[in-house]
C-alpha cells in the first residue's frame, strides 16, 4: 500500500520526501512491484515514454557483426542455471540478444561491453525487453558513465577510488591485499561492473539492486568495503588466507553462508557516516 | 611448514572471448567441464602443482576475459607471465586471424624470453571445424611455437598441452637457475665467466674460440 501510495505520487515523493523513499528502498521493495520501483526509480519509465517506437526502431536495423558476434557467444553464459536462460535460444536468451544489440545501434561509439550482459539478464528477470532496455541505458549511461566503455578507464579509476577508501574503512583488510599484491582490478571487476549480481547471493543481489537504483553508485562502493570487511576484517579469517592465491579465491567465490541479508543491508547503512566523513567529499548523500 | 613446491611459474591464457580459455583451465587444474558456465569478466587465476624431470613446479595460471576492451586490465598482467597459451577455437576461423593480433600483443607486453604455445581447442568439434590441423601448425612453426589440438570437452590433450608449457618455461628459467647455482657455490668460477665475456665483447675477432 505505502509502495502504491508512492507509485501514485512519485514526482511529489522524489522530490519532497526522498529520505522517506530512501529508507522504503533500504528496507527492501516488494518484489511484485520492484519492476514498477526501478523504473521510476532510474527514471527509464520517463525515457520510454519520451521515446515511443524506438526500441522497435532499434530492432529493426541489422547491427555491426562485430558486436553481434560476441553478444551470441555471451547469451548462453548468463545465469545458466537460471530458468529462463537455461535453454539455449529460449525466450530468455532471444530477450538478452535483442537488447544488447538494441543497445550497439543506441549507442555504436560505445558498442557492447561482456559485463553488460549479466545486467541486462537481471532486469530481463524483472520486466518486458523493452522496458529492460531503457532500464540498462540508465544504468549505463546514468549510473555507471563510462564503466563499459572501450579502454575501461572508469572502472579501473574506481577501483583506485575504492582501494584507498578501504584505507580509512578496514586497515586491517588493506594491509592484507597489499602486502599479497593483490590489486584492487582483480576482484572487483566483476563485483562493479556487474553489481554483484554474481558474487552475491540472490536475496542480497536484490536488496542491493533496491538501494542502488535509489542512491546509486556510491551503494556499489560500500557494499564492497562491507565485503572486504567481511571477508578479511578480523586476524581469525586471515589466518587462513595466507598467501595471494587462498585471498583471491576467497574474494572470487565468496562463501554465501557468510553473507546474511539483513546484516549485509545493515552495515551498509551503518557505514555511511564512516565513509563519508573520510573520503566521499563531495559525493552527495 | 615443509616445502611443497620448488619452483613457482605464471602461465597466462589468452585468446579471443568464448575460444574456451576457462573450460581449458577447470579441466586442467580440477578435471571437470561444465557447458553451463558464466563469461570471465577480468581476470582469474588457478593453481596446480606438476612434478617435471623430478622438480616440483606450481603453476599459476591466469585466466582472461577475451573481448578486446578488457585488454587495458589483462594486458597489466602480461609482464608477470613466463609462459603464455594463444588460444583459438578451431570452429572459429576469426578467432585463429586473431591469434597474429595476440601475438604481437604478447610481443609488446611480456618479458622477452616468454615462451608460447599455441592451442586450437575445441577438437571435438570436427563437424564444424573452420580451421585446418595444417593451418594451425603452420602458423605454429612460422612463429617458432608448440602447437596442440584440444578439446577441454573430452579431455583431448589438456596435460600434454600445460606440461609442455611448463616444460618449457622450466627449460628456458633453468639457465638462470644454474647460473644462479654458480654465483652462490663458486663466485670465483662466475668471475671467470664474466672476464671471458668482457673479452668477448670488447674484441670478437680476436678471440678464435668465440661464435657469438
Amino acid at each position: 500500500m505505502k509502495w502504491l501510495d508512492m507509485f501514485r505520487n512519485w514526482d511529489k515523493w522524489v522530490t519532497r520526501r526522498f529520505p522517506k523513499v530512501k529508507l522504503r528502498c533500504r528496507k527492501g521493495i516488494p518484489s511484485s512491484l520492484r519492476a514498477k520501483a526501478w523504473q521510476l526509480l532510474s527514471n527509464s519509465e520517463e525515457l520510454l515514454r519520451d521515446n515511443t517506437g524506438k526500441f522497435e526502431e532499434l530492432e529493426r536495423e541489422q547491427g555491426d557483426p562485430k558486436w553481434l558476434d560476441i553478444i551470441e557467444k555471451d547469451l548462453h553464459r548468463q545465469f545458466p542455471f537460471h530458468e529462463m536462460f537455461a535453454a539455449r535460444g529460449g525466450h530468455g536468451q532471444q530477450d538478452l540478444y535483442r537488447i544488447l544489440k538494441a543497445y550497439t545501434i543506441y549507442r555504436p561509439d560505445e558498442g557492447y561491453c561482456q559485463a553488460q550482459a549479466p545486467v541486462a539478464a537481471v532486469l530481463l528477470m524483472h520486466m518486458p525487453a523493452e522496458q529492460a532496455f531503457w532500464c540498462l541505458v540508465q544504468i549505463c549511461e546514468k549510473y555507471l558513465p563510462g564503466y563499459y566503455s572501450a579502454g575501461l578507464e572508469a572502472i579501473q579509476l574506481d577501483g583506485e577510488i575504492f582501494f584507498s577508501l578501504l584505507r580509512r574503512a578496514c586497515p586491517m583488510a588493506y594491509r592484507h591485499l597489499k602486502k599479497f599484491k593483490i590489486d584492487p582490478i582483480l576482484y572487483m571487476t566483476e563485483w562493479f561492473m556487474c553489481i554483484f549480481s554474481r558474487t552475491l547471493p540472490w536475496t542480497c543481489v536484490l536488496r542491493v539492486w533496491d538501494m542502488f537504483f535509489c542512491e546509486g553508485v556510491k551503494i556499489v562502493f560500500r557494499v564492497g568495503l562491507v565485503l572486504l570487511k567481511q571477508m578479511l576484517g578480523s586476524v581469525d579469517k586471515l589466518r587462513e588466507l595466507q598467501g595471494m592465491y587462498e585471498t583471491m579465491e576467497r574474494l572470487r567465490n565468496i562463501p554465501p553462508e557468510s553473507i546474511r541479508e539483513d546484516l549485509l543491508v545493515q552495515e551498509v547503512m551503518v557505514n555511511t557516516s564512516a565513509f563519508y566523513t573520510a573520503d566521499w567529499g563531495s559525493i552527495p548523500t | 611448514m615443509a616445502k611443497q613446491y620448488d619452483v613457482l611459474f605464471r602461465l597466462l591464457l589468452l585468446g579471443d572471448s568464448g575460444v574456451g580459455k576457462t573450460c581449458l583451465l577447470c579441466r586442467f587444474t580440477d578435471n571437470e567441464f561444465h557447458p553451463s558456465h558464466i563469461s570471465t569478466i577480468g581476470v582469474d587465476f588457478k593453481m596446480k602443482t606438476l612434478e617435471i624431470d623430478g622438480i616440483k613446479v606450481r603453476i599459476q595460471i591466469w585466466d582472461t576475459a577475451g573481448q578486446e576492451r578488457y585488454q587495458t586490465i589483462t594486458k597489466q598482467y602480461y609482464r608477470r607471465a613466463q609462459g603464455i597459451f594463444l588460444v583459438y577455437d578451431i570452429t572459429s576461423e576469426r578467432s585463429f586471424q586473431h591469434i597474429m593480433k595476440w601475438a604481437s600483443d604478447v610481443d609488446e607486453y611480456a618479458p622477452d624470453k616468454v615462451q608460447k604455445i599455441l592451442v586450437g581447442n575445441k577438437s571435438d568439434e570436427e563437424q564444424k571445424r573452420q580451421v585446418a590441423t595444417a593451418q594451425g601448425n603452420k602458423l605454429a612453426k612460422a612463429y617458432g611455437m608448440d602447437f596442440f589440438e584440444t578439446s577441454a570437452f573430452t579431455n583431448h590433450n589438456i596435460t600434454e598441452s600445460f606440461t609442455r608449457l611448463a616444460e618449457l618455461v622450466l627449460q628456458a628459467n633453468k639457465k638462470d637457475l644454474d647460473v644462479l647455482r654458480v654465483s652462490i657455490n663458486d663466485k670465483l668460477n662466475l668471475a671467470a665467466l664474466e672476464e671471458e665475456e668482457g673479452v668477448c665483447d670488447s674484441s670478437s675477432d680476436a678471440q678464435k674460440t668465440c661464435w657469438c
